[in-house]
């Protein structure tokens, strides 16, 4: 079971467990509708538009609004803190929520009681958390994009804000020094989705994947496509995929979404995420052949 | 390494405000705390200290939720910075430019407007949980009649969309250049 933890941009919204599902540009979930915009919200729809066409359980979701003051946050923290063991999904994605490092910890110890640690996700300011707290190792996967991996890379900042600048100003031809620093601080999950015009996928401190095709400049203005990689790739792993396999997958369909939507600067996330059925369709199946075959390959003496 | 001035509760802030007084910082402390601001008396490292040898750690994230409330109750402090690393904030802002559009980041925030019309087409990045909210806020408006992000943002990422936001105003006023 994947279970997606975050915020959504409502004030009133108790912490909400259920079933999401995405109707036009409305996230609907335990009688609550939520706008699908950048955020968790986006992250869940792209999640459940992958479980779907893969036939597999829609993901389970915790979701509690949040307008920045971080009250809603904390209810997400205690919650998981008090009950990750007995959820005991088999992924965890860990999203939109204040970043606070001692509940941070707190989290990935309740993860590390359950009978199975779940396979650990963070994005968004879950990753800032868990980067700054000093337990990114204890996490799975993370899904930097270029600022996010030079914070990951300065080994003192701890928050993207203050990054060094000298870091912050480095173009994607430094992302290996980059993947390469964020590995040596320990302040990378063991695997790392760095998305950009060029997205990298580095496992154990070494990069295994660049995808750059299909090109679709827009895609980096619009809000939610980094969270959309997020979400399809905790609905592959949890599908049975590998995370490499996963990562390759979820950033090929991302940018095959914002082609077959015709992204613009103005494209809204849902007319991104609502063509992802008609990806996977013509897709998927020829993707998933390719990482067998790369994976014979890598496997030959 | 801090010399806390009670109970370690596990409170970890990586932020520190300094104050000009005891005074100061335990009105700071109380403004704080009615508020439900997370905080907690500390006397700064030596490398840090400026004004009385006492502040108060926050959580970092917070500091322009912390600078406004503080503001808004005249409880006068020096600065806020980070426990560790650099003091400063990033400064850089990168423009890019899609044709009818244009994309202004300011550390890890994206905001993009229309050229013509100042309408803000987009906001991307970031990670905290005020930003959606302001995206949700700020969408579909012109630039000049859109919410300001230092105005009801609460974290760093706010911070961050500010500057992308005032970059922003500035070059739409200048005809989109």
């Amino acid at each position: 079971m994947l279970l997606i933890c975050g915020t959504a941009p409502r004030k009133d919204l108790p912490l909400t467990e259920g079933e999401a599902i995405l109707q036009g540009d409305t996230l609907r979930i335990g009688g609550a509708e939520i706008p699908c915009t950048q955020g968790t919200a986006a992250l869940v729809s792209a999640a459940g538009a992958t479980l779907a066409f893969l036939r597999q359980p829609a993901p389970r979701t915790l979701l509690v609004g949040d307008d920045g003051s971080g009250k809603g946050s904390r209810l997400l923290y205690e919650h998981l803190i008090g009950n990750l063991p007995r959820i005991a999904p088999q992924v965890v994605v860990l999203h939109y929520m204040l970043p606070v490092m001692g509940l941070m910890r707190k989290v990935s110890e309740s993860a590390s009681k359950a009978k199975k640690r779940p396979f650990m996700i963070a994005d968004a300011a879950a990753m800032y958390a868990a980067k700054a707290a000093g337990i990114a190792r204890e996490f799975d996967l993370f899904t930097p994009d270029l600022s996010e991996l030079a914070f990951l890379a300065d080994p003192q900042a701890t928050h993207p804000a203050y990054v060094s600048r000298h870091l912050f100003e480095s173009d994607s031809s430094r992302i290996p020094e980059l993947v390469a620093a964020a590995y040596a601080h320990g302040s990378a999950a063991r695997t790392l989705v760095v998305k950009g015009s060029t997205d990298h996928i580095a496992q154990d401190g070494r990069i295994v994947e660049r995808l750059a095709e299909p090109n679709i400049p827009a895609l980096e203005a619009i809000g939610g496509t980094g969270d959309t990689i997020s979400g399809m790739v905790g609905a592959l792993v949890s599908a049975g995929f590998d995370a490499v396999t996963a990562a390759r997958i979820a950033v090929r369909a991302n940018r095959t979404a914002g082609l077959y939507a015709g992204a613009t600067p103005a494209t809204r996330i849902w007319q991104v995420i609502e063509t992802l059925p008609r990806v996977f369709a013509d897709h998927l199946d020829k993707w998933a052949r390719q990482a067998v075959d790369r994976k014979i390959e890598r496997s030959a003496p | 390494m801090f010399f806390k001035s009670e109970k370690n509760n596990g409170f970890e802030g990586g932020g520190l405000v300094l104050f000009e007084s005891v005074e100061g910082a335990l009105s700071g402390e109380r403004a704080l705390k009615a508020e439900g601001i997370e905080n907690r008396l500390v006397a700064p490292p030596p490398e840090l200290r400026r004004g009385c040898d006492l502040a108060l750690e926050i959580n970092l994230v917070e500091k322009p939720a912390v600078e406004r409330m503080l503001g808004s109750r005249q409880v006068h402090f020096i600065d806020i910075l980070p426990t560790r690393g650099g003091t400063e904030l990033l400064q850089v802002v990168q423009v890019t430019d899609f044709g009818e559009a244009v994309m202004v980041k300011a550390g890890n925030m994206k905001l993009t407007f229309d050229k013509v019309s100042g309408v803000v087409l987009n906001i991307s990045g970031g990670g905290c949980p005020d930003i959606p909210y302001l995206h949700a806020e700020m969408l579909a408006k012109p630039l000049d009649r859109a919410p300001r992000p230092r105005e009801m943002g609460h974290t760093l990422c706010s911070l961050m969309l500010d500057r992308a936001y005032v970059q922003s105003l500035e070059i739409w006023k200048n005809g989109g250049r």
